[in-house]
Protein backbone atom coordinates (compact mmCIF):
# COMPACT_ATOMS: atom_id res chain seq x y z
CA UNK A 1 0.00 0.00 0.00
CA UNK A 2 1.50 2.94 -1.31
CA UNK A 3 1.48 6.57 0.42
CA UNK A 4 -1.97 8.29 0.39
CA UNK A 5 -2.15 11.39 -1.78
CA UNK A 6 -4.15 13.34 0.87
CA UNK A 7 -4.02 12.75 4.30
CA UNK A 8 -5.89 15.14 6.98
CA UNK A 9 -5.46 13.42 11.02
CA UNK A 10 -7.34 15.38 13.17
CA UNK A 11 -6.98 18.81 11.02
CA UNK A 12 -8.60 21.88 13.11
CA UNK A 13 -8.55 25.03 12.85
CA UNK A 14 -9.74 28.05 14.46
CA UNK A 15 -10.04 31.65 13.12
CA UNK A 16 -9.94 34.64 15.31
CA UNK A 17 -11.11 37.81 15.08
CA UNK A 18 -11.35 41.31 17.24
CA UNK A 19 -13.94 43.55 17.69
CA UNK A 20 -14.22 46.96 19.06
CA UNK A 21 -11.99 49.90 19.37
CA UNK A 22 -10.60 50.54 22.50
CA UNK A 23 -11.16 47.83 24.47
CA UNK A 24 -10.71 44.68 21.76
CA UNK A 25 -12.62 41.58 22.43
CA UNK A 26 -11.56 38.51 20.50
CA UNK A 27 -13.71 36.24 19.41
CA UNK A 28 -12.70 32.57 18.33
CA UNK A 29 -14.57 30.67 15.09
CA UNK A 30 -14.13 27.11 14.88
CA UNK A 31 -14.07 26.32 11.57
CA UNK A 32 -12.63 22.73 11.45
CA UNK A 33 -13.18 20.20 14.13
CA UNK A 34 -11.13 17.33 14.34
CA UNK A 35 -11.08 15.95 10.10
CA UNK A 36 -9.83 12.86 9.35
CA UNK A 37 -9.18 12.15 5.42
CA UNK A 38 -7.61 9.57 3.77
CA UNK A 39 -7.36 9.65 0.09
CA UNK A 40 -5.87 7.37 -2.39
CA UNK A 41 -3.64 8.50 -5.36
CA UNK A 42 -5.99 8.36 -9.10
CA UNK A 43 -9.02 9.09 -6.48
CA UNK A 44 -11.58 11.37 -7.50
CA UNK A 45 -12.97 12.57 -4.15
CA UNK A 46 -15.90 14.79 -3.57
CA UNK A 47 -16.17 16.83 -0.88
CA UNK A 48 -20.13 18.03 0.31
CA UNK A 49 -21.54 20.46 2.63
CA UNK A 50 -23.48 23.66 3.13
CA UNK A 51 -21.58 27.13 2.78
CA UNK A 52 -19.93 27.66 6.31
CA UNK A 53 -19.59 24.00 6.66
CA UNK A 54 -15.42 24.27 6.50
CA UNK A 55 -15.04 23.14 2.90
CA UNK A 56 -12.84 25.77 1.69
CA UNK A 57 -10.93 25.75 4.62
CA UNK A 58 -9.70 21.95 4.51
CA UNK A 59 -8.75 22.78 0.72
CA UNK A 60 -6.77 25.81 1.38
CA UNK A 61 -4.71 23.69 4.26
CA UNK A 62 -4.10 21.09 1.75
CA UNK A 63 -3.13 23.68 -0.79
CA UNK A 64 -0.51 25.18 1.76
CA UNK A 65 -2.73 28.76 1.94
CA UNK A 66 -3.84 28.24 5.31
CA UNK A 67 -1.93 26.37 8.63
CA UNK A 68 -3.79 24.16 10.61
CA UNK A 69 -4.19 25.11 14.07
CA UNK A 70 -3.77 21.65 15.07
CA UNK A 71 -3.46 18.16 13.46
CA UNK A 72 -1.45 16.90 10.50
CA UNK A 73 -2.09 17.23 6.72
CA UNK A 74 -0.13 15.56 4.18
CA UNK A 75 0.13 15.36 0.34
CA UNK A 76 1.75 12.90 -0.89
CA UNK A 77 3.47 12.08 2.22
CA UNK A 78 4.64 15.85 2.78
CA UNK A 79 3.76 17.59 5.43
CA UNK A 80 1.84 20.95 4.61
CA UNK A 81 3.62 23.12 7.47
CA UNK A 82 6.79 21.96 6.97
CA UNK A 83 7.19 21.44 3.11
CA UNK A 84 5.06 23.81 1.65
CA UNK A 85 7.58 24.35 -1.28
CA UNK A 86 8.43 20.66 -1.82
CA UNK A 87 4.04 20.40 -2.23
CA UNK A 88 3.40 23.52 -4.30
CA UNK A 89 5.36 22.29 -7.24
CA UNK A 90 3.06 19.04 -7.44
CA UNK A 91 -0.59 20.03 -6.66
CA UNK A 92 -2.79 22.60 -9.10
CA UNK A 93 -5.41 24.66 -7.13
CA UNK A 94 -8.62 25.83 -9.01
CA UNK A 95 -10.88 28.24 -6.93
CA UNK A 96 -12.81 29.89 -10.15
CA UNK A 97 -15.08 32.78 -10.18
CA UNK A 98 -14.34 35.68 -11.64
CA UNK A 99 -11.49 36.71 -8.99
CA UNK A 100 -7.82 34.94 -9.37
CA UNK A 101 -6.91 36.62 -13.18
CA UNK A 102 -5.33 38.98 -14.67
CA UNK A 103 -8.34 40.37 -16.12
CA UNK A 104 -7.06 43.19 -18.11
CA UNK A 105 -4.32 41.22 -19.77
CA UNK A 106 -4.84 38.37 -21.69
CA UNK A 107 -5.29 34.27 -21.99
CA UNK A 108 -2.23 33.72 -22.98
CA UNK A 109 -0.35 35.99 -20.83
CA UNK A 110 -1.65 34.83 -17.71
CA UNK A 111 -0.83 31.03 -18.59
CA UNK A 112 2.68 32.23 -19.60
CA UNK A 113 2.74 33.84 -16.31
CA UNK A 114 1.98 31.04 -13.86
CA UNK A 115 3.99 29.17 -16.02
CA UNK A 116 6.65 30.47 -15.28
CA UNK A 117 6.17 30.63 -11.47
CA UNK A 118 5.75 27.01 -11.38
CA UNK A 119 9.22 27.50 -13.03
CA UNK A 120 7.94 25.15 -16.10
CA UNK A 121 11.05 25.41 -18.78
CA UNK A 122 9.78 27.38 -21.45
CA UNK A 123 9.98 25.05 -24.19
CA UNK A 124 7.73 22.50 -21.94
CA UNK A 125 4.87 25.45 -20.74
CA UNK A 126 4.79 26.00 -24.90
CA UNK A 127 3.60 22.54 -25.68
CA UNK A 128 1.71 22.43 -22.17
CA UNK A 129 -0.20 25.98 -23.02
CA UNK A 130 -1.15 24.88 -26.74
CA UNK A 131 -2.58 21.36 -25.46
CA UNK A 132 -4.45 23.14 -22.68
CA UNK A 133 -5.94 25.98 -24.88
CA UNK A 134 -6.76 23.23 -27.82
CA UNK A 135 -8.37 20.49 -24.75
CA UNK A 136 -10.32 23.63 -22.67
CA UNK A 137 -11.78 25.03 -26.36
CA UNK A 138 -9.84 28.68 -25.38
CA UNK A 139 -7.90 28.25 -28.98
CA UNK A 140 -8.51 31.28 -31.22
CA UNK A 141 -9.34 33.33 -27.95
CA UNK A 142 -5.64 32.94 -26.33
CA UNK A 143 -4.75 37.13 -27.12
CA UNK A 144 -7.99 38.48 -25.90
CA UNK A 145 -8.31 39.83 -22.45
CA UNK A 146 -10.12 38.09 -19.65
CA UNK A 147 -12.57 40.64 -19.24
CA UNK A 148 -13.95 39.57 -22.70
CA UNK A 149 -14.26 36.61 -21.63
CA UNK A 150 -17.74 34.54 -20.75
CA UNK A 151 -17.92 33.01 -17.31
CA UNK A 152 -17.44 29.11 -18.87
CA UNK A 153 -14.48 30.57 -20.33
CA UNK A 154 -12.47 32.08 -17.24
CA UNK A 155 -13.59 28.85 -15.40
CA UNK A 156 -11.76 27.06 -18.46
CA UNK A 157 -8.79 29.23 -18.28
CA UNK A 158 -8.59 29.00 -14.50
CA UNK A 159 -8.57 25.33 -14.89
CA UNK A 160 -5.60 25.58 -17.76
CA UNK A 161 -3.75 27.14 -15.04
CA UNK A 162 -4.26 24.83 -12.30
CA UNK A 163 -3.44 22.22 -14.94
CA UNK A 164 -0.49 23.46 -16.15
CA UNK A 165 2.37 22.15 -14.33
CA UNK A 166 0.54 18.90 -14.70
CA UNK A 167 -0.31 18.07 -11.08
CA UNK A 168 -0.36 14.93 -9.40
CA UNK A 169 -3.28 16.11 -7.15
CA UNK A 170 -5.42 18.94 -8.60
CA UNK A 171 -7.64 20.43 -5.64
CA UNK A 172 -11.23 21.91 -7.84
CA UNK A 173 -13.24 24.45 -5.43
CA UNK A 174 -16.80 24.58 -6.44
CA UNK A 175 -15.28 24.16 -10.23
CA UNK A 176 -18.60 23.90 -11.98
CA UNK A 177 -20.56 27.03 -9.81
CA UNK A 178 -22.04 29.76 -12.01
CA UNK A 179 -21.54 27.43 -15.26
CA UNK A 180 -24.44 26.20 -17.31
CA UNK A 181 -25.61 23.04 -17.91
CA UNK A 182 -23.69 21.94 -20.64
CA UNK A 183 -20.47 24.08 -19.21
CA UNK A 184 -20.78 21.87 -16.21
CA UNK A 185 -21.40 18.75 -18.08
CA UNK A 186 -17.87 19.12 -20.14
CA UNK A 187 -16.00 20.09 -17.33
CA UNK A 188 -16.64 17.24 -15.35
CA UNK A 189 -15.97 15.16 -18.54
CA UNK A 190 -12.60 16.88 -17.88
CA UNK A 191 -12.33 16.03 -14.70
CA UNK A 192 -13.09 12.67 -14.56
CA UNK A 193 -11.04 11.51 -17.67
CA UNK A 194 -7.94 13.56 -15.51
CA UNK A 195 -8.68 11.39 -12.81
CA UNK A 196 -8.62 8.23 -15.15
CA UNK A 197 -5.55 9.36 -16.19
CA UNK A 198 -4.07 9.02 -12.60
CA UNK A 199 -4.66 12.67 -11.56
CA UNK A 200 -5.80 12.47 -7.56
CA UNK A 201 -8.54 14.97 -7.80
CA UNK A 202 -10.06 16.61 -4.80
CA UNK A 203 -13.36 18.30 -5.47
CA UNK A 204 -15.61 20.59 -3.25
CA UNK A 205 -19.04 20.84 -4.50
CA UNK A 206 -22.49 21.82 -4.01
CA UNK A 207 -24.13 19.65 -6.57
CA UNK A 208 -25.26 16.16 -5.46
CA UNK A 209 -25.25 15.78 -9.04
CA UNK A 210 -21.75 16.49 -9.97
CA UNK A 211 -20.86 13.93 -6.79
CA UNK A 212 -23.19 11.33 -7.43
CA UNK A 213 -21.82 10.97 -11.19
CA UNK A 214 -18.58 11.45 -11.13
CA UNK A 215 -16.86 10.87 -7.57
CA UNK A 216 -15.10 7.87 -6.55
CA UNK A 217 -15.90 8.33 -3.06
CA UNK A 218 -17.36 11.89 -1.15
CA UNK A 219 -17.50 12.66 2.20
CA UNK A 220 -20.29 15.15 3.98
CA UNK A 221 -18.82 18.01 6.08
CA UNK A 222 -20.71 19.94 8.39
CA UNK A 223 -20.36 22.61 10.72
CA UNK A 224 -16.51 21.57 10.74
CA UNK A 225 -17.19 17.48 10.90
CA UNK A 226 -17.33 15.00 8.75
CA UNK A 227 -20.77 13.43 9.07
CA UNK A 228 -20.45 10.87 6.57
CA UNK A 229 -17.65 9.10 4.12
CA UNK A 230 -18.02 6.77 1.55
CA UNK A 231 -19.23 5.97 -1.90
CA UNK A 232 -22.14 7.61 -3.59
CA UNK A 233 -24.02 4.40 -2.82
CA UNK A 234 -23.37 3.81 0.70
CA UNK A 235 -24.17 7.31 1.39
CA UNK A 236 -27.14 7.21 -0.58
CA UNK A 237 -27.89 3.61 1.81
CA UNK A 238 -27.57 5.75 5.18
CA UNK A 239 -31.12 6.94 3.67
CA UNK A 240 -32.41 3.67 2.50
CA UNK A 241 -34.93 3.32 4.80
CA UNK A 242 -35.91 6.94 4.54
CA UNK A 243 -38.61 8.18 1.72
CA UNK A 244 -39.54 11.42 0.56
CA UNK A 245 -43.14 12.76 0.05
CA UNK A 246 -43.89 16.20 -1.71
CA UNK A 247 -46.74 18.06 -2.29
CA UNK A 248 -48.17 21.46 -3.07
CA UNK A 249 -50.21 23.69 -0.87
CA UNK A 250 -50.98 27.08 -0.46
CA UNK A 251 -50.69 29.27 3.03
CA UNK A 252 -49.47 26.19 5.38
CA UNK A 253 -49.78 27.79 8.79
CA UNK A 254 -46.34 27.90 10.54
CA UNK A 255 -48.15 25.60 13.67
CA UNK A 256 -49.18 22.86 11.19
CA UNK A 257 -45.57 22.21 9.56
CA UNK A 258 -44.58 22.67 13.16
CA UNK A 259 -46.79 19.65 13.90
CA UNK A 260 -45.22 17.61 10.53
CA UNK A 261 -42.15 18.27 12.33
CA UNK A 262 -43.38 16.75 15.73
CA UNK A 263 -44.53 13.44 13.74
CA UNK A 264 -42.52 10.42 14.89
CA UNK A 265 -41.88 8.68 11.64
CA UNK A 266 -40.86 12.39 10.09
CA UNK A 267 -37.02 13.50 9.97
CA UNK A 268 -37.41 16.72 8.23
CA UNK A 269 -39.35 19.19 7.04
CA UNK A 270 -38.34 21.34 3.82
CA UNK A 271 -40.87 24.44 2.97
CA UNK A 272 -39.99 26.27 -0.36
CA UNK A 273 -42.55 29.69 -0.98
CA UNK A 274 -42.73 29.59 -4.69
CA UNK A 275 -45.31 31.80 -6.69
CA UNK A 276 -48.37 30.05 -6.30
CA UNK A 277 -48.04 27.95 -3.76
CA UNK A 278 -45.60 26.50 -0.90
CA UNK A 279 -43.62 22.93 -1.91
CA UNK A 280 -42.97 21.21 0.86
CA UNK A 281 -40.53 18.60 1.20
CA UNK A 282 -40.70 15.78 4.16
CA UNK A 283 -37.80 13.27 4.47
CA UNK A 284 -39.11 10.21 6.76
CA UNK A 285 -39.70 6.44 7.02
CA UNK A 286 -42.51 4.99 5.79
CA UNK A 287 -43.65 7.56 3.24
CA UNK A 288 -46.55 5.91 2.04
CA UNK A 289 -48.44 5.64 5.12
CA UNK A 290 -47.95 9.73 5.81
CA UNK A 291 -48.91 10.59 2.12
CA UNK A 292 -52.28 8.34 3.20
CA UNK A 293 -52.92 10.47 6.38
CA UNK A 294 -51.98 13.89 4.58
CA UNK A 295 -55.55 14.51 3.92
CA UNK A 296 -56.02 13.92 7.50
CA UNK A 297 -53.09 15.91 8.81
CA UNK A 298 -53.76 18.91 6.83
CA UNK A 299 -57.80 19.00 7.05
CA UNK A 300 -59.42 21.73 5.70
CA UNK A 301 -56.58 22.63 3.35
CA UNK A 302 -55.68 21.80 0.00
CA UNK A 303 -53.40 19.40 -0.79
CA UNK A 304 -51.89 19.24 -4.56
CA UNK A 305 -49.32 16.97 -6.66
CA UNK A 306 -48.37 14.67 -3.94
CA UNK A 307 -45.71 12.50 -4.79
CA UNK A 308 -43.38 9.64 -3.16
CA UNK A 309 -40.38 8.70 -4.29
CA UNK A 310 -37.02 7.04 -3.02
CA UNK A 311 -34.18 8.76 -1.61
CA UNK A 312 -31.32 10.63 -4.03
CA UNK A 313 -27.99 11.21 -2.60
CA UNK A 314 -29.37 14.73 -2.15
CA UNK A 315 -31.55 13.72 0.25
CA UNK A 316 -29.35 11.66 1.84
CA UNK A 317 -27.31 14.92 2.22
CA UNK A 318 -30.03 16.78 3.89
CA UNK A 319 -30.54 14.32 6.16
CA UNK A 320 -26.97 14.15 7.13
CA UNK A 321 -26.91 18.31 7.32
CA UNK A 322 -29.45 19.11 8.66
CA UNK A 323 -30.30 16.33 11.41
CA UNK B 1 18.79 30.17 -10.13
CA UNK B 2 17.32 30.32 -14.15
CA UNK B 3 13.99 29.42 -12.90
CA UNK B 4 14.13 32.71 -10.42
CA UNK B 5 15.32 34.78 -12.95
CA UNK B 6 12.82 33.54 -15.72
CA UNK B 7 9.46 34.39 -12.88
CA UNK B 8 11.11 37.71 -12.24
CA UNK B 9 11.35 38.64 -15.97
CA UNK B 10 8.07 37.60 -16.71
CA UNK B 11 6.90 39.40 -13.21
CA UNK B 12 8.52 42.24 -14.79
CA UNK B 13 6.91 41.97 -18.17
CA UNK B 14 3.51 41.39 -16.42
CA UNK B 15 3.69 44.47 -14.28
CA UNK B 16 4.76 47.09 -17.77
CA UNK B 17 1.56 45.28 -19.13
CA UNK B 18 -0.58 45.80 -16.60
CA UNK B 19 0.58 49.65 -16.11
CA UNK B 20 0.42 50.15 -20.14
CA UNK B 21 -3.18 49.58 -19.30
CA UNK B 22 -3.61 51.48 -16.73
CA UNK B 23 -4.07 55.32 -16.63
CA UNK B 24 -3.80 56.23 -13.39
CA UNK B 25 -0.45 55.03 -14.08
CA UNK B 26 0.60 57.80 -15.55
CA UNK B 27 -0.39 59.61 -12.65
CA UNK B 28 3.03 58.67 -10.83
CA UNK B 29 5.47 59.46 -13.32
CA UNK B 30 4.05 62.50 -15.17
CA UNK B 31 1.42 64.36 -13.64
CA UNK B 32 2.53 64.35 -9.85
CA UNK B 33 5.94 65.45 -10.26
CA UNK B 34 5.18 68.13 -13.25
CA UNK B 35 2.84 69.76 -10.19
CA UNK B 36 5.61 69.64 -7.62
CA UNK B 37 8.17 70.70 -9.76
CA UNK B 38 5.80 73.93 -11.42
CA UNK B 39 5.15 74.52 -7.82
CA UNK B 40 8.67 74.19 -6.70
CA UNK B 41 10.17 76.78 -9.33
CA UNK B 42 7.43 79.03 -8.86
CA UNK B 43 7.51 79.23 -5.05
CA UNK B 44 11.65 78.41 -4.52
CA UNK B 45 12.46 80.58 -7.67
CA UNK B 46 15.83 80.34 -9.25
CA UNK B 47 19.29 80.42 -8.24
CA UNK B 48 20.74 77.06 -5.96
CA UNK B 49 17.24 76.09 -5.48
CA UNK B 50 16.59 75.28 -8.56
CA UNK B 51 18.15 72.21 -8.58
CA UNK B 52 15.70 71.41 -5.73
CA UNK B 53 12.76 72.19 -7.50
CA UNK B 54 13.76 69.90 -11.37
CA UNK B 55 15.39 67.06 -9.25
CA UNK B 56 13.42 67.17 -6.24
CA UNK B 57 9.81 66.54 -8.80
CA UNK B 58 11.89 63.73 -10.42
CA UNK B 59 13.01 62.19 -6.81
CA UNK B 60 8.86 62.67 -5.53
CA UNK B 61 8.07 60.50 -8.92
CA UNK B 62 10.54 58.05 -8.31
CA UNK B 63 10.11 57.50 -5.24
CA UNK B 64 6.65 57.26 -5.28
CA UNK B 65 6.72 54.82 -7.57
CA UNK B 66 8.73 52.29 -6.14
CA UNK B 67 7.14 52.85 -2.99
CA UNK B 68 3.51 53.31 -3.70
CA UNK B 69 3.40 51.41 -7.00
CA UNK B 70 5.41 48.75 -5.50
CA UNK B 71 3.17 48.42 -2.70
CA UNK B 72 -0.27 49.01 -4.82
CA UNK B 73 0.97 45.38 -6.79
CA UNK B 74 0.53 43.80 -3.79
CA UNK B 75 -2.80 45.28 -2.73
CA UNK B 76 -3.71 45.13 -6.51
CA UNK B 77 -3.37 41.31 -6.56
CA UNK B 78 -5.41 41.19 -3.36
CA UNK B 79 -8.00 43.24 -5.01
CA UNK B 80 -7.69 40.97 -8.11
CA UNK B 81 -7.88 37.69 -6.19
CA UNK B 82 -4.32 36.47 -7.42
CA UNK B 83 -2.53 36.69 -4.43
CA UNK B 84 -3.56 33.56 -2.93
CA UNK B 85 -2.30 32.02 -6.76
CA UNK B 86 1.23 34.07 -6.32
CA UNK B 87 1.47 32.70 -2.95
CA UNK B 88 0.84 29.11 -3.53
CA UNK B 89 2.83 28.66 -6.46
CA UNK B 90 6.40 27.39 -5.84
CA UNK B 91 8.16 31.06 -6.64
CA UNK B 92 9.21 32.40 -3.79
CA UNK B 93 7.01 36.18 -3.61
CA UNK B 94 10.56 38.00 -3.10
CA UNK B 95 11.18 36.94 -6.63
CA UNK B 96 7.85 38.02 -7.77
CA UNK B 97 8.16 41.48 -6.15
CA UNK B 98 11.80 42.11 -7.85
CA UNK B 99 10.16 41.47 -11.33
CA UNK B 100 7.12 44.01 -10.30
CA UNK B 101 9.77 46.54 -8.59
CA UNK B 102 11.95 47.01 -11.33
CA UNK B 103 9.17 47.63 -13.66
CA UNK B 104 8.17 50.46 -10.82
CA UNK B 105 11.77 51.62 -10.96
CA UNK B 106 11.74 51.96 -14.69
CA UNK B 107 8.73 53.98 -14.61
CA UNK B 108 9.64 56.14 -11.95
CA UNK B 109 12.97 56.82 -13.16
CA UNK B 110 11.26 58.65 -16.09
CA UNK B 111 9.46 60.97 -13.84
CA UNK B 112 12.85 63.13 -14.18
CA UNK B 113 11.79 63.94 -18.00
CA UNK B 114 8.90 65.75 -17.49
CA UNK B 115 10.71 67.49 -14.66
CA UNK B 116 13.54 68.01 -16.24
CA UNK B 117 11.37 68.88 -19.40
CA UNK B 118 9.02 71.54 -17.53
CA UNK B 119 11.63 73.06 -16.27
CA UNK B 120 13.78 74.29 -19.36
CA UNK B 121 10.78 75.09 -21.50
CA UNK B 122 8.23 76.44 -19.28
CA UNK B 123 10.79 78.48 -16.38
CA UNK B 124 13.81 78.85 -18.79
CA UNK B 125 15.88 76.79 -15.67
CA UNK B 126 17.47 73.78 -16.04
CA UNK B 127 20.40 72.21 -13.75
CA UNK B 128 23.37 73.69 -14.11
CA UNK B 129 27.00 72.63 -12.80
CA UNK B 130 26.50 68.64 -13.29
CA UNK B 131 29.35 66.84 -11.97
CA UNK B 132 28.71 63.86 -14.20
CA UNK B 133 30.75 60.76 -12.99
CA UNK B 134 29.52 61.37 -9.43
CA UNK B 135 25.86 62.10 -10.65
CA UNK B 136 25.44 58.86 -12.20
CA UNK B 137 27.04 56.71 -9.32
CA UNK B 138 24.52 58.70 -6.92
CA UNK B 139 21.74 57.50 -8.91
CA UNK B 140 22.70 53.94 -9.08
CA UNK B 141 23.06 54.45 -5.45
CA UNK B 142 19.74 55.82 -5.06
CA UNK B 143 18.13 53.60 -7.70
CA UNK B 144 19.75 50.96 -5.01
CA UNK B 145 18.62 52.83 -1.90
CA UNK B 146 14.94 52.76 -3.78
CA UNK B 147 15.15 49.09 -4.59
CA UNK B 148 16.18 47.66 -1.44
CA UNK B 149 13.13 49.89 0.51
CA UNK B 150 10.43 48.97 -1.19
CA UNK B 151 11.22 45.37 -1.43
CA UNK B 152 11.60 45.42 2.44
CA UNK B 153 8.79 46.74 2.57
CA UNK B 154 6.58 44.76 -0.07
CA UNK B 155 5.69 41.99 2.43
CA UNK B 156 3.88 43.88 4.64
CA UNK B 157 1.13 44.65 2.54
CA UNK B 158 0.70 40.38 2.00
CA UNK B 159 1.10 39.73 5.80
CA UNK B 160 -1.70 42.72 7.00
CA UNK B 161 -4.39 44.13 4.70
CA UNK B 162 -4.29 47.43 6.80
CA UNK B 163 -0.97 47.96 5.57
CA UNK B 164 -2.03 50.19 2.48
CA UNK B 165 -4.17 52.86 4.37
CA UNK B 166 -0.22 53.88 5.81
CA UNK B 167 1.08 53.99 2.78
CA UNK B 168 0.54 57.79 1.63
CA UNK B 169 1.77 58.81 5.48
CA UNK B 170 5.36 56.70 4.98
CA UNK B 171 5.67 58.12 1.35
CA UNK B 172 6.09 61.91 2.18
CA UNK B 173 7.71 61.36 5.31
CA UNK B 174 10.42 59.72 3.11
CA UNK B 175 10.04 63.13 1.09
CA UNK B 176 10.65 64.88 3.71
CA UNK B 177 13.13 62.96 5.52
CA UNK B 178 15.38 62.47 2.23
CA UNK B 179 16.15 65.93 1.86
CA UNK B 180 14.21 66.14 -1.74
CA UNK B 181 12.98 69.34 -1.74
CA UNK B 182 15.01 70.70 0.62
CA UNK B 183 17.90 70.08 2.65
CA UNK B 184 17.67 68.00 5.39
CA UNK B 185 19.86 70.70 7.18
CA UNK B 186 16.03 72.15 7.35
CA UNK B 187 14.82 70.09 9.61
CA UNK B 188 14.95 69.88 13.80
CA UNK B 189 18.27 67.85 15.03
CA UNK B 190 16.12 65.14 16.51
CA UNK B 191 14.45 64.32 12.90
CA UNK B 192 17.88 64.28 11.08
CA UNK B 193 19.15 61.84 13.51
CA UNK B 194 16.43 60.00 12.25
CA UNK B 195 16.57 60.71 8.68
CA UNK B 196 20.24 59.91 8.90
CA UNK B 197 18.82 56.39 9.10
CA UNK B 198 17.09 56.48 5.88
CA UNK B 199 19.49 54.88 2.83
CA UNK B 200 17.96 57.38 0.65
CA UNK B 201 18.90 60.59 2.53
CA UNK B 202 22.53 59.56 1.78
CA UNK B 203 22.09 59.21 -2.09
CA UNK B 204 20.25 62.44 -2.58
CA UNK B 205 22.81 63.98 -0.28
CA UNK B 206 25.36 63.06 -2.87
CA UNK B 207 23.03 63.15 -5.78
CA UNK B 208 22.47 67.08 -5.29
CA UNK B 209 26.60 67.78 -3.96
CA UNK B 210 27.31 66.27 -7.69
CA UNK B 211 24.53 69.10 -9.27
CA UNK B 212 27.11 72.29 -7.06
CA UNK B 213 24.99 71.88 -4.18
CA UNK B 214 27.32 72.92 -0.69
CA UNK B 215 27.69 69.86 0.57
CA UNK B 216 31.16 68.86 0.12
CA UNK B 217 32.57 65.77 -1.71
CA UNK B 218 32.37 63.00 0.42
CA UNK B 219 30.98 60.60 -2.28
CA UNK B 220 32.58 57.61 -0.87
CA UNK B 221 31.14 58.08 2.78
CA UNK B 222 27.64 58.67 1.35
CA UNK B 223 27.75 56.05 -0.94
CA UNK B 224 29.16 53.46 1.44
CA UNK B 225 26.43 54.85 4.15
CA UNK B 226 23.61 54.71 1.38
CA UNK B 227 25.17 51.02 0.33
CA UNK B 228 25.23 49.59 3.82
CA UNK B 229 21.61 50.92 4.88
CA UNK B 230 20.18 49.50 2.02
CA UNK B 231 22.15 46.05 2.43
CA UNK B 232 20.41 46.38 6.29
CA UNK B 233 16.99 46.53 5.15
CA UNK B 234 17.87 43.73 2.70
CA UNK B 235 18.35 41.25 5.24
CA UNK B 236 15.25 42.57 7.55
CA UNK B 237 13.33 41.96 4.13
CA UNK B 238 15.04 38.29 4.04
CA UNK B 239 13.42 37.65 7.50
CA UNK B 240 9.81 39.56 6.84
CA UNK B 241 9.58 37.45 3.80
CA UNK B 242 10.19 34.16 5.79
CA UNK B 243 7.94 35.51 8.12
CA UNK B 244 5.34 36.87 6.06
CA UNK B 245 4.80 32.93 4.36
CA UNK B 246 3.74 31.80 7.70
CA UNK B 247 1.61 34.54 8.74
CA UNK B 248 -0.31 35.14 6.32
CA UNK B 249 -1.03 31.35 6.26
CA UNK B 250 -1.23 31.67 10.01
CA UNK B 251 -4.27 34.40 9.76
CA UNK B 252 -6.27 33.44 6.64
CA UNK B 253 -6.58 36.80 4.97
CA UNK B 254 -4.76 36.51 1.42
CA UNK B 255 -8.05 36.01 0.00
CA UNK B 256 -9.33 39.05 1.48
CA UNK B 257 -9.74 42.39 -0.31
Amino acid sequence: MGISAIQGDQLRKTYTTTRGLIRRKRKDHVALRGVDLDIERGELFGLLGPNGAGKTTIVKIFTTLLLPSSGVARILGLDVVKEAWAIRKRIGFVFGGDRGLYWRLSGLDNLRYFADLYQIPPEVSRRRIGELLETLDLKGREHDKVEGYSRGMKQRLHLARGLLNQPEVLFLDEPTIGLDPVGGRELRGLVRRLANEGTTVFLTTHYMLEADEICDRIAVIKKGEIVAQGTPSSIKTGAEDQGVVEFEIEGLPAQRIEALRQLPAVTTVIVEDRELAQVITIHCSRPGELAASLGSLLDGMQVRNVSVREPTLEDAYVLLVSG
Amino acid sequence: MTAYVRAAARAFEMSMKLRAVNPFTNFGWLVFPLIFVILGLALLGGGGRTAYAILGGGLLGYWGMAYVEGANEIQNERWSGTLEQIMGCPTPLAVIVVGKLCSSLLFGALSFLPAIAVGYFAFHQSLQNIDPGPFAVSFLVLTFAFFCMAVTLAPLYAMWRWAFSVTNGFEIGVYVLGGFMFPISHLPSWLQLVASGFAPTWAVRSLYAATGQPFGHDYALWWAVSIALSCAYLVIGWFLYRMVDVRARATGQLALA
